[in-house]
């Protein structure tokens, strides 16, 4: 896969990506990355990563709290916020919508 | 880059770009954890600590915290047309900038932004339109605008003397200003020995000398370094802050989150 | 008037900082002189006189090439457009008088029966006429390489054409000839008044000519309103 686009495609959709995650449970920044990496998206570094969650969290889609592991030091949790389940579902429906066009466009290949 | 180092220099970046140290202190914490659970290198997980803290304060900006409603019209243009020998340069342009607002102009090369802003300046003649113009003016070219056989304190004081400064204010004013931008002139260099990014230096500490009311800034970052870069937009915040207002002429879209209006020109 | 002082200060600073300009002023019209010396007296005077005006012109090309760039700011800046034009004008006057000063005692003690009161009109109208008519080339060919040329062109064709050809009053430095022969061969006094009429109108024609280029250069636009 050409990485460069592959890039790209990831800057467009990584904080939904996120969101969706985070529904499934609240989560921290390393533990998020390895879900994206099972989900397929690849390694997705924190130098990426977590500027997007701080983003998420100043436009009141996440909220965050620091809570003490069981084992080892305290970690931010990442928790999905109710404006930020609206904006998944909506956003969700329009991703849909956009590949469904993106998929039609390209049946030819 | 052992992470210790790593993180004390992500401190002192994250402080550079004016990240409050509430939240920086979060943003190391952060960080130190990511790198202690997934024991990669620093510089592999989030790059350079001057990139990552500038990631960070860009996303910081993006809350539109101040979405300034500003104060009195310092630039109204409205229609602004022109065109050279066959192209629509401009068409029907529009652009109100009130104090205590920054207006980045973007769009690619030779889409009109300099000559916009030479419009609303004066020193061009649209074919149509008007602009108005509340409080004193300065301009800073993208290139050009010194005189090269003149040494930096010269134009201070050429520059200060149109705004009825006397020669020890505005040379004062001029050194001030140059030192927010880390550059301590030289005494006996004449511009024309100066290097590209100083001599901007020079340009753009000229339309400040007096401060003007509004100010056009045609990308007069040119030839600056990193460092001298950020410390100039740091400075056009401050002059935000202070109520002046400000255009700026950009095709480095990466600091769009923190102005006010863009206009984009295509 | 501080603001004219500022632009006369800082032209003359330029000027003075401009090395081979300077050479030039300085040395140009003794070599002309010296070049001349051994034949008939008006020769040498009148080939010190033009190269005087050649010279002053030449740095006054130069100089209005270099305030293009800056002078628009300065309007912004608040700078009155009469101010920058007299600013330097005054400037490369006072240039082109302290230059001439040593030249008029060169002649003064170094040639004899001549009239030195003419010859010291004819400097001083040689620095009038010279420096707007450098300045307005300036305007007219932004390129200073060009600007040159025809000043190669205007001052050559002066010392080659005879002066009592009609063509040659056409040329800026015509007067110089004229009074000259009136300095140098005691004529009757008409040529004195030909050539102080020719000078004086030249230098105002040239002056008015730069002021005309220099507002339409610098105007206030028409599309803005300032408040």
């Amino acid at each position: 896969m050409d990485l460069e686009r592959r890039a790209q495609w990831l800057r467009g959709v990584l904080d939904l990506c996120v969101l969706g995650i985070l529904c499934r449970g609240e989560s921290y920044g390393y533990q998020l990355s390895q879900a994206l990496q099972r989900a397929g998206l690849g390694r997705v570094q924190g130098g990426t990563l977590y500027p997007v969650l701080l983003r998420l969290e100043r436009s009141g889609l996440v909220t965050a709290h620091w809570r003490q592991g069981g084992s080892g030091p305290a970690r931010k949790y990442y928790r999905i916020s109710e404006a930020g389940r609206r904006t998944l579902a909506v956003t969700a429906a329009d991703w849909h919508d956009f590949t469904g066009g993106v998929t039609a466009a390209l049946t030819e290949v | 880059m052992n992470p210790d180092v790593w993180l004390s220099a992500l401190v002192k970046e994250l402080a550079r770009h004016g990240v409050g140290p509430d939240l920086a202190a979060h943003v190391v914490a952060e960080a130190a954890a990511h790198l202690r659970d997934s024991g990669e290198p620093a510089v592999h997980a989030f790059g350079m600590p001057e990139r990552y803290a500038a990631a960070v304060a860009e996303s910081i900006g993006r809350q539109a915290v101040r979405p300034s409603q500003g104060g009195v019209v310092r630039l109204e243009a409205r229609g602004i047309t022109k065109r050279y020998r066959r192209r629509q340069i401009l068409s029907n342009v529009d652009l109100t900038v009130r104090a205590g607002q920054i207006a980045a102009v973007v769009g690619a090369n030779g889409s009109g932004k300099s000559t916009l802003l030479r419009i609303c300046a004066g020193l061009v003649s649209p074919d149509r339109g008007t602009v108005r113009v509340g409080g004193s003016l300065g301009y800073c070219p993208q290139a050009g605008g010194t005189s090269e056989f003149l040494v930096p304190e010269e134009h201070f004081v050429l520059a200060g003397a149109g705004r009825g400064l006397s020669r020890a204010r505005a040379k004062a004013d001029g050194r001030a200003r140059a030192a927010v931008l880390d550059w301590d002139p030289d005494r006996r260099q004449q511009a024309r020995f100066l290097s590209g990014g100083t001599r901007q230096k020079l340009n753009l500490v000229m339309a400040q000398i007096g401060e003007p009311d509004l100010l056009l800034l045609d990308e007069p970052y040119q030839g600056f370094d990193r460092g001298a870069y950020v410390d100039f937009w740091h400075e056009l915040w401050r002059w935000r802050d202070e109520g002046k207002a400000i255009v700026v002429v950009t095709h480095l879209l990466n600091q769009l989150d923190r102005v006010d209006i863009v206009l984009e020109l295509t | 008037m501080t603001k004219i002082a500022v632009v006369a200060e800082m032209a003359v600073r330029e000027i003075v900082r401009r090395r081979m300009v300077l050479a030039m002023l300085l040395l140009l019209p003794l070599a002309f002189y010296l070049s001349r010396r051994s034949d008939h007296t008006g020769q040498s005077i009148r080939f010190l006189c033009l190269g005087l005006g050649w010279a002053l012109s030449t740095a006054a090309l130069f100089a209005g090439g270099s305030a293009r760039g800056i002078e628009p700011r300065l309007r912004l800046s608040g700078y009155p457009l009469m101010h920058l034009i007299i600013g330097r004008l005054c400037a490369l006057w006072t240039v082109g008088l302290a230059l001439s000063l040593p030249y008029w005692l060169l002649i003064r003690f170094d040639q004899d029966g001549v009239r030195h009161g003419a010859i010291a009109l004819i400097m001083a109208l040689t620095v009038a006429v010279s420096v707007p008519f450098g300045l307005a080339l300036s305007a007219v060919l932004p390129r200073e390489l060009e600007g040159t040329l025809l000043l190669l062109t205007i001052f050559g064709l002066q010392m080659l054409m005879d002066p009592a050809e009609e063509a040659t009053r056409a040329l800026p430095f015509w007067f110089s000839r004229e009074i000259g022969t009136y300095a140098v061969d005691h004529t009757d006094s008409g040529y004195l008044e030909r050539g102080l009429i020719h000078g004086l109108a030249a230098a105002i024609l040239l002056t008015a000519l730069v002021a005309t280029f220099s507002a339409i250069r610098l105007r206030h636009r028409a599309h803005v309103n300032l408040c």
